[in-house]
């Protein structure tokens, strides 16, 4: 008797104990609840993000990134041209140099980048969770992306860094240039999951009265690799993907040149693709779109990351943007150099697209992406 | 000098082991429940801090997807959408277990084989696949199913046996129009079958002597199958039976059946605690019911209550089974046409020329093997077949050796001895752990997603990218898991309560 006593006081001890834990934690429950509910909300929240959520939702995502000296970007890591994953953990490519943009001017430094190597099916978790601090993973920009009501995904979009649209790719022994939903009834396409392609695709196959199947894998790559077993018939993405793809294959000697054909010629989809950042964070938002307007301006100015220390006060705008007082920067909270230091270290719109794709034969003249001022799209508001 | 005298006292309540073990409870319910509570809404913030949206119009709304196999390739709604991906995890599974025992049995009794190149093929069988992770094996067998040749116009005809980087395709049989009418022909040879087995079983222990009970069942039923397969028409009268219950099911008031539902939780309640009551009587009436009984009683009297409950004001629950049942029946009466086809019918594997496109694909007329299937399938099998070998090993090493000696004393031969002696009493012994095999491959059929086969997980993923609804679709599928593991293990029980030895 006695003995089971002591048992049930030793139990009544322990909840005691518990209870007093717990009335501890509630007096913490900024640092307790933050983590346990990323446990609950992601799948794949480590503590860290964590933390930097709490504070993302108190100082904003600017302050954090600066307290932490690091800018933690999205990228997809697997697309040529876009951003590929080095060995050393950063990543080459167009989206890459926006994360290195956006680090340069927030932080001082373009190499203060940490590179976050993301599937098309966990990117808008990742983000709104607070593990990153923007997305810049050739997103497109969507109507449902951005609304924030049941069935949005609620992200916000800063302006399009780069316009393309949505094409097949398959042998060029069976498909030309000009070939149609006709042409392409009965077969498999291959794509990734999670992206405005499959959606696309599929209503572009029932408009046309075409019958596909269509096989959905986590990253393009594998995709690829089964359109080579001839798993598939067809694979489907962007169209700057293809071509990237195509031309790498083609330099590898893995095809012949010309073996693979990218069509129609007159895209499927229009696929804006731009960075993305968290709803409400006007702050952060800003400074991202303005980043992306940077580049922009610096290119229409003719300002390089050769010549700015020349070109940073001879005209008017440029010399707001980039030389001078700043002010427009600081009421940013940006240093006032901060677009300086992000054309010096990472260069202006064409430099960032003439290095990335020009190797891959993408080019902008008579695309979208050209000037506005040469028949394009790449337009910025003024800065002033 | 005084003698005192010691009186039986009630302890102070403070010391009072009652009421002790009862405050216990409650400050530990209590406290389950403070920190229940504080968790969801601080959880209720963050998600909605971070806009992280909660919501069903996905369900209803058409998810503009194609899955790739399936039973729905373009499915209309996302609840339809992830249901196909729900009877694409099933069919993994199912046919991967019943693949795996049958394997593992062979592999686990090889394993004791005294024939060495026997046993050590089975011993490497075992050693390579259990110490692989099993992700690596279902991408190696991707990997293997694409080095077989692509197809193109060249391979259209048919064959046998196609193993092309498009899937395989083996011959098969079909369940055809009056496939449902011969099935009550086999139930009813089912039934013939065990009659005519029980029989002669019970003759053979009255008289002595052979009866050849197994073989006049089997003789019993291939008849009546065949019998049944010439003239399955006949059965066309249960067609509008069918047709009846189904109307008969449709006229029911939701009403009545949240009502009905009600009552038989309240009852089953009350007579658990009867019965449990009834237990614990004993010829000198009832015994001392011990705290834990109570807690016990009052556990199931809740659950009961809250059950009834739910039926009563969730007419949702009552109305879903309603219509099941009734499109359940519904699809029986149509299956009934009194229509004399063949009840199966047999296809060999072909390439055809699909579309306007002219695409090469394997034809659909015989059972097609999509790459995902293959390797996810062959994945799974073949990994659970190692685990369950060595449960089999375990089982039969377990019977006592005194057994096998015996039956090699009356002069069995080894045949006979495995048959007889040591299956049937290793049968019981690994049951449990082999159940607990089936929940590990039901559950790992979810590494799917790593091939690209649409289970409901792949699905589910895909559909919470267009809609940004990550929340309840990972619910559903975790309320998916856990629904099929619960009756799972629950079939695996049954069977193990039936098998277990009786111990008085």
């Amino acid at each position: 008797m006695i003995k089971r006593l002591a048992v049930l006081l030793a139990v009544l001890a322990m909840v005691a104990a518990a209870c007093g834990g717990s009335s501890e934690s509630e007096d913490t429950t900024s640092t307790t609840a933050a983590t346990t509910d990323d446990t609950t909300a992601t799948t794949a929240a480590s503590d860290d993000g964590g933390g930097d959520a709490g504070q993302a939702a108190e100082g904003g995502t600017l302050a954090a990134v600066q307290q932490r000296g690091t800018l933690k970007c999205g990228v997809s890591g697997s697309l040529p041209g876009f951003s590929e994953t080095q060995p050393d953990g950063t990543a080459i490519g167009f989206d890459a140099d926006y994360c290195r943009a956006i680090a340069a001017a927030v932080l001082g430094d373009a190499n203060a980048v940490e590179f976050r190597p993301l599937t098309a099916a966990e990117r808008f978790d990742v983000l709104k969770a607070g593990e990153i601090d923007v997305l810049v993973r050739n997103t497109t920009y969507t109507q449902s992306r951005d609304a924030s009501g049941e069935g949005g995904v609620n992200i916000d979009f800063a302006p399009t860094t780069y316009y393309d649209g949505q094409q097949l790719m398959g042998l060029s022994s069976r498909f030309s240039a000009d070939s149609g939903p006709a042409d392409v009834d009965g077969a498999i396409l291959c794509t990734n999951a999670g992206t405005t392609t499959e959606k696309n695709i599929t209503e572009w196959a029932k408009i046309g009265g075409a019958t596909i199947g269509l096989e959905t894998v986590e990253q393009f790559p594998e995709a690829l690799e089964k359109f080579i077993a001839g798993q598939c018939d067809l694979v489907t993405t962007d169209g700057s993907g293809l071509v990237a793809n195509k031309v790498t294959k083609e330099r590898e000697g893995e095809i012949q040149p010309g073996e693979w054909v990218v069509f129609p010629t007159a895209p499927i989809s229009k696929e804006p693709l731009g960075p993305a950042f968290r709803q409400n964070d006007s702050e952060w938002g800003d400074i991202i779109t303005w980043v992306v307007y940077a580049t922009i301006i610096a290119d229409e100015k003719g300002v390089t990351s050769a010549n700015i220390d020349e070109q940073k006060d001879v005209d008017p705008e440029a010399t707001r943007l980039f030389g001078g007082e700043g002010e427009v920067q600081t009421a940013m909270g940006l240093n006032a150099d901060a677009f300086y230091q992000m054309v010096k270290q990472v260069g202006n719109y064409d430099e960032i697209f003439a290095r990335n794709l020009n190797p891959l034969d993408i080019f902008r003249e008579g695309t979208l992406n050209a000037p506005f001022n040469e028949g394009g799209m790449i337009y910025a508001p003024p800065a002033r | 000098m005084a003698v005192t005298v010691a009186t039986h006292e009630r302890p102070p309540f403070w010391r009072n082991a009652t009421v002790l073990k009862w405050a216990a409870q409650l400050v530990l319910v209590a406290f389950l429940a403070i920190v229940i509570l504080t968790l969801r809404a601080q959880a209720a913030t963050n998600i909605e801090d971070r806009g992280i949206t909660f919501g069903t119009k996905w369900l209803d709304d058409p998810p503009l997807i194609s899955i790739r196999e399936g039973i729905d390739l373009q499915p209309d709604s996302g609840a339809r959408a992830l249901y196909a991906g729900i009877v694409n995890t099933l069919r993994v599974s199912i046919s991967g277990i019943l693949a795996a025992t049958i394997l593992g049995t062979i592999i686990g009794v090889a394993r004791l084989s005294h024939n060495w190149i026997v046993n050590k093929i089975a011993t490497v069988y075992i050693e390579t696949i259990r110490n692989i992770p099993l992700l690596v094996q279902i991408l190696f067998w991707l990997a293997v199913i694409q080095i077989f040749p692509a197809l193109d116009e060249d391979s259209v005809g048919e064959s046998l046996f196609l193993v092309t980087a498009k899937g395989v395709s083996i011959p098969w049989l079909f369940p055809a129009g009056g496939f449902y009418q011969w099935l009550v022909f086999l139930i009813i040879g089912a039934v013939v079958a065990g009659f005519v087995y029980f029989r002669l079983s019970r003759l053979k222990e009255e008289r002595g002597g052979e009866t050849y009970a197994f073989w006049w069942s089997v003789v019993a039923f291939v008849a009546i199958a065949v019998i049944g397969w010439f003239i399955h028409p006949v059965m066309a009268f249960w067609g509008p039976i069918f047709d009846g219950i189904s109307s008969f099911f449709g006229a029911i008031p939701r009403v009545l059946v949240q009502i009905l539902l009600a009552a038989v939780a309240v009852l089953a309640g009350t007579l658990w605690i009867r019965r449990f009551l009834e237990s614990m009587r004993t010829p000198a009436g009832l015994a001392k019911l011990t705290d834990d009984d109570w807690f016990r009683m009052i556990f199931v009297g809740l659950m009961a209550l809250i059950g009834a409950a739910l039926f009563v004001f969730l007419p949702g629950i009552s109305q879903t089974i309603l219509n099941m049942v009734e499109a359940f029946f519904n699809f029986l009466g149509a299956k009934f046409s009194g229509e004399s086809v063949a009840p199966l019918t047999y296809t060999t594997p072909a390439v055809e020329l699909r579309g306007t496109g002219g695409f090469a694909q394997l034809s659909d007329q015989a059972l097609v093997i999509t790459p995902g299937f293959f390797a996810l399938w062959v994945g799974v099998t073949l990994y659970t077949a190692a685990f369950i070998a060595e449960i089999v090993r375990g089982g039969i090493l377990a019977v006592n050796k005194g057994q096998s000696e015996a039956g090699l004393a009356v002069g069995l031969t080894r045949a006979q001895l495995l048959r007889f002696v040591v299956l049937p009493q290793a049968f019981r012994i690994v049951l449990p752990p082999i159940g607990n095999q089936y929940l590990n491959l039901f559950k790992n059929t979810s590494l799917g997603i790593a091939v690209a086969f649409p289970d409901i997980v792949q699905v589910g993923q895909t559909i919470y990218n267009q809609t940004g609804q990550t929340f309840p679709v990972v619910i559903l599928w975790m309320a998916f898991f856990l629904t099929g593991s619960l009756v799972l293990s629950s079939i695996v029980n049954y069977f193990n309560r039936r098998l277990k030895l009786v111990e008085r």
